[in-house]
């Protein structure tokens, strides 16, 4: 009912291309995030579905309705949508009853009924008894709730969040992640949330948009597009990798033998278009690899992992953060226990699995 | 040594500093005592007394007779009827330039900005030559030509004045109201309409209120400044007989002087311009709303389709009456060899080479106002950067105080500071009465708060980290001073310095009662000129004092560039020790 269509949609501004041609399907109740770095069209998307601004090309239907194209935009006042900005835009004059008030005061609900729904959606957020104060008396975090409560009050089928968390510190932008979670799931409502923070998108999505340069370059359950990235681009955007050059020795269809480190060939998932003798990247997370701090130990052959040498460690107090050069001189890092003890210089072996491993033609 | 010192806070070689502190606060405090608090306090000692007895007659007088009740009442319908055009015309204005896509932006901006410079008996006797009942282009065009004597239009009336008075009041909310509504960042008003709220409700509830304040605030400020403009009352309301409070105090000067009911009259001027001077404090403080940073402001701007022809239609009509009008009437008049006559076949320069060469009066006024604008600006901007270097980089405990006392002149109408340096200088034995340098005293005075304010604008631009460097590795208080704090603070100092001198040139409140005809300044030279009737030669002074004061903000530019550049080149050479 309240899904989004999102179809061929471009946006310019003057000569740079916000939005390249981007379409996305968005499912009723669904939770999505629309995750990039700064300046590859999240926002400037986030405001062509609160109408705010006018696509050059495409059209963005909600249900049966279309609500953007190049001819028409229904106005960001009729669309029924809410939205919360990074900057909560709180407004300083109006007490937290009337910021909260204010969407139902327009759609003309009745006083009685008025506070009680306030007085509901504060209890929601966690922040009951504080109708009264103004804006500038509150702390950010309860700033945030007052924001995300002004848009929840009016119960739109559709909320649209601009980087909601980026203004918070630390500890507090996870406890609140936890609490957006909860509301969305509790409310049903369609949430679109816009943020460069990978963690967040992990969190809180039930699928991820990967966007980059104005083009939508993944798009995902998030355990999808940590552990198949589509390109090279989203696995360097999501969580931390290391591309390792190789070279195909044996291609069979999908699957092939690849050279890999200056160790023994293994085999793994072959991208389409994979010849023998091509070189390659292989992607692999820090956290993919096991580390064997006695690689004499091992048998031959392809178990026996890539051999190498630590360059450098780091204590994380949760894991060790170390780095190994291969013996083809390529740089890994590599994630491991932390109760494994290390030696700069002392030969290693890294063993994984090759479903955890993607290769992108070079 | 070294623990001794830390264990008694300052270094030895704060001795200097704690010196040179003594000194500054030493000159500040008695330059504010003679230039404003003895004045002042000689004024209210003045408004109290006769012949040395304390009373109250002068109050009573001032409150009951009808003559001054009229002043009063007559000035508080101006300054209301001119702060409510000035609403009318600076925030549609304000709005257009700031929040639309209004064609030619920058030219509004502009517009406003010269009807702001140009001094304001200007207006007046440029609107006298056009709309004078008799004699006026217009009214003479609408009579004989158009043969409609209704429209006739009496510059010589409250209407008239309210007309000339308003082109320099209107910039102050339209200045205001402006920067107002560039703060209000657009996801203010987005998140008013997500939530269904069409753009009129939006503007209703949400812009409105956030720049309520701003607006409010600059109509207080437009208030004060009309009441206080003694030239345009004089010009246009003592011919229609509207007596304003300047004019009845400058009134009560002529033989016999009366200078307690004056005193008096005075102190009633300033209450009225206090209080709405703390009103206006008051609305900018309430406008401190918090704003939480998020991706900086981002005005949002209206398209507003084919009506921004309409807009800018209307800023083009404020541009005809408030610049063209006035500077096109003056330079007409001025090359004429008698306004009325047909106006090509009588082209002269001769009025120009009567005020520049021949005649001494304007000649000695011209290079008067240019010494007293040089000097008060000076002055003003050296007082105002010890009171401000005072107040940033010292603890003393009475530089609050010296703070409020250099911000006492804005409550002072130009036309009370002359009373009141005539209070207090005719019983000093010092006889500086009809001299410069009493009228370089009300400038100063009169200015010092300017001062304050650009010099305390530009030592905030200065890191104390950046004097601590240099004291550092051993540079003295003096030679910090010099090597460090002035160059960087130099480009704001001069902007300060032509705050001032632009003003000074064209100063008429104050010097008309404090000038002789030694000390006669341009304003009062253009004021006399146009009692005796020399519409021409009037015309061709205000031209000249127009030429002074563009080419003076030209060569400031020019100077705070140069200022600028040589600084930046010092940036990058190494300083020796």
């Amino acid at each position: 009912m309240a899904g989004i269509e999102i179809e061929g949609v471009t946006k310019r501004f003057g000569a740079t291309t916000a939005v390249r041609d981007l379409s996305l399907a968005i499912r009723d109740r669904e939770f999505v995030t629309l995750l990039g770095p700064s300046g590859c069209g999240k926002t400037t998307l986030l405001r062509l579905i609160a109408g705010f601004t006018a696509p050059d090309a495409g059209v963005i239907r909600v249900g049966a309705a279309t609500l953007s194209s190049p001819a028409a935009v229904v106005a960001p006042e009729r669309r029924g949508m809410g939205m919360v900005f990074q900057s909560y835009a709180l407004w300083p004059h109006r007490s937290v009853r009337q910021n909260v008030a204010f969407g139902l005061e327009v759609r003309k609900v009745r006083r009685g009924e008025i506070a009680a729904r306030v007085a509901r959606v504060l209890e929601l957020v966690g922040l009951p008894g504080l109708e009264r104060r103004y804006p500038a008396e509150l702390s950010g975090g309860q700033q945030q709730r007052v924001a995300l409560a002004r848009s929840l009050v009016v119960e739109p089928g559709i909320l649209l969040l601009d980087e909601p968390l980026s203004n918070l510190d630390a500890g507090l932008r996870e406890r609140m992640r936890w609490e957006l979670k909860d509301v969305q799931r509790r409310t049903g409502i369609t949430f679109v949330y816009v943020t460069h923070d990978q963690a967040e998108a992990m969190t809180l999505s039930d699928r991820v948009a990967v966007m980059h340069e104005g083009a939508l370059r993944q798009y995902g359950p998030p355990r999808e597009v940590y552990g198949r990235p589509a390109d090279r681009t989203v696995a360097d955007f999501v969580g931390r990798v290391n591309l390792i050059p190789g070279r195909v020795v044996r291609a069979s269809g999908e699957v092939g033998l690849v050279a890999v480190g200056g160790g023994p060939p293994l085999a793994l998932a072959l991208p389409p278009g994979a010849a023998e003798g091509q070189a390659v990247q292989v992607a692999i997370r820090p956290e993919s690899f096991e580390l064997v701090g006695r690689p004499d130990a091992l048998a031959p052959g392809p178990d026996a992992g890539l051999p190498g040498k630590v360059a450098d460690v780091a204590f994380l107090g949760s894991a060790l953060d170390c780095y190994v050069t291969l013996a083809d001189g390529s740089r890994v890092r590599v994630q491991a226990h932390p109760a494994v003890t290390l030696e700069v210089g002392q030969p290693v072996a890294l063993r994984f699995d090759g479903r955890a491993a993607t290769v992108f033609l070079s | 040594m070294a623990v001794a010192a830390a264990s008694s806070g300052p270094g030895p070689s704060r001795g200097g500093a704690v010196r040179a502190e003594g000194v500054a606060l030493a000159v500040a405090a008695l330059a504010l005592t003679v230039l404003v608090v003895l004045p002042l306090a000689f004024l209210l000692w003045g408004s109290v007394s006769a012949e040395g007895r304390l009373t109250l007659d002068h109050f009573a007088e001032a409150l009951g007779s009808r003559l001054y009740v009229q002043a009063l009442r007559n000035s508080l319908v101006l300054g209301l009827w001119t702060a409510a055009l000035s609403v009318a015309i600076g925030v549609p204005l304000a709005w257009a330039v700031s929040r639309t896509n209004t064609p030619a932006r920058r030219f509004v901006h502009l517009t406003v900005i010269v009807s702001y410079v140009t001094p304001p008996y200007l207006t007046a006797i440029a609107f006298v030559n056009l709309l004078s009942p008799n004699a006026g282009l217009i009214n003479r065009f609408t009579r004989d030509v158009l043969g409609m004597p209704a429209l006739t239009f009496d510059v010589f009336s409250m209407a008239g004045l309210v007309l000339v008075t308003v082109p320099h009041a209107f910039p102050f909310v339209y200045l205001l109201a402006a920067s107002a509504f560039e703060s209000v960042d657009a996801s203010m008003e987005e998140s008013a309409q997500i939530l269904g709220a069409s753009p009129w409700r939006t503007a209703r509830t949400v812009t409105g209120p956030l720049v309520a304040p701003a607006i409010l605030s600059g109509a207080l400020i437009a208030f004060v400044n009309a009441i206080a403009l003694f030239g345009s009352q004089a010009i246009v309301g003592l011919p229609g007989r509207v007596f304003t409070l300047p004019t009845r105090i400058y009134a009560l000067f002529d033989y016999p002087p009366q200078h307690g009911l004056a005193c008096a009259l005075s102190l009633l001027f300033v209450g009225i311009t206090v209080a709405a001077l703390y009103l206006q404090r008051r609305y900018l403080a309430r406008r401190s709303y918090g704003t939480i940073g998020g991706k900086g402001n981002r005005p949002q701007r209206v398209d507003l389709g084919p009506a921004r022809w309409g807009v800018l239609a209307f800023g083009a009509v404020v541009f005809l009456v408030a610049v063209v009008a006035p500077y096109l009437t003056l330079l007409a008049v001025s090359v004429s060899t008698s306004w009325g006559l047909a106006f090509w076949e009588n082209l002269t320069l001769r009025h120009y080479r009567f005020v520049l060469l021949e005649y001494d009066v304007t000649r000695r006024a011209i290079g008067n106002s240019l010494i007293l604008a040089g000097a008060a600006a000076t002055l003003a901007m050296g007082l105002g950067s010890l009171v401000s270097w005072i107040d940033l980089r010292t603890q003393h405990r009475g530089r609050k105080l010296l703070d409020y006392a250099s911000l006492i002149p804005l409550g002072l109408p130009g036309i009370v500071v002359a009373v009141a340096l005539i209070q207090f200088w005719l019983r000093v034995p010092l006889p500086i009465y009809g001299t410069l340098l009493i009228i370089l005293l009300a400038y100063t005075g009169r200015y010092v708060p300017l001062g304050v304010r650009s010099a305390s604008a530009a030592f905030h631009q200065v890191d104390p980290s950046l004097e601590e460097s240099a004291r550092v590795t051993g540079a003295g208080w003096f030679r910090t001073f010099r090597a460090v704090t002035l160059p960087l603070a130099r480009p704001g100092l001069l902007a300060g310095w032509l705050l001032v001198f632009v003003p000074a040139i064209q100063e008429l409140s104050a010097s008309i009662l404090l000038f002789s005809s030694e000390s006669i300044t341009l304003a009062v030279a253009v004021y006399n000129l146009y009692e005796t009737g020399a519409l021409e030669p009037v015309a061709a002074l205000a031209i000249v004092t127009m030429v002074i004061i563009t080419a003076a903000v030209a060569l400031a530019t020019r100077l705070g560039r140069i200022g600028a550049r040589g600084l930046s080149a010092a940036g990058r050479t190494p300083v020796g020790p």
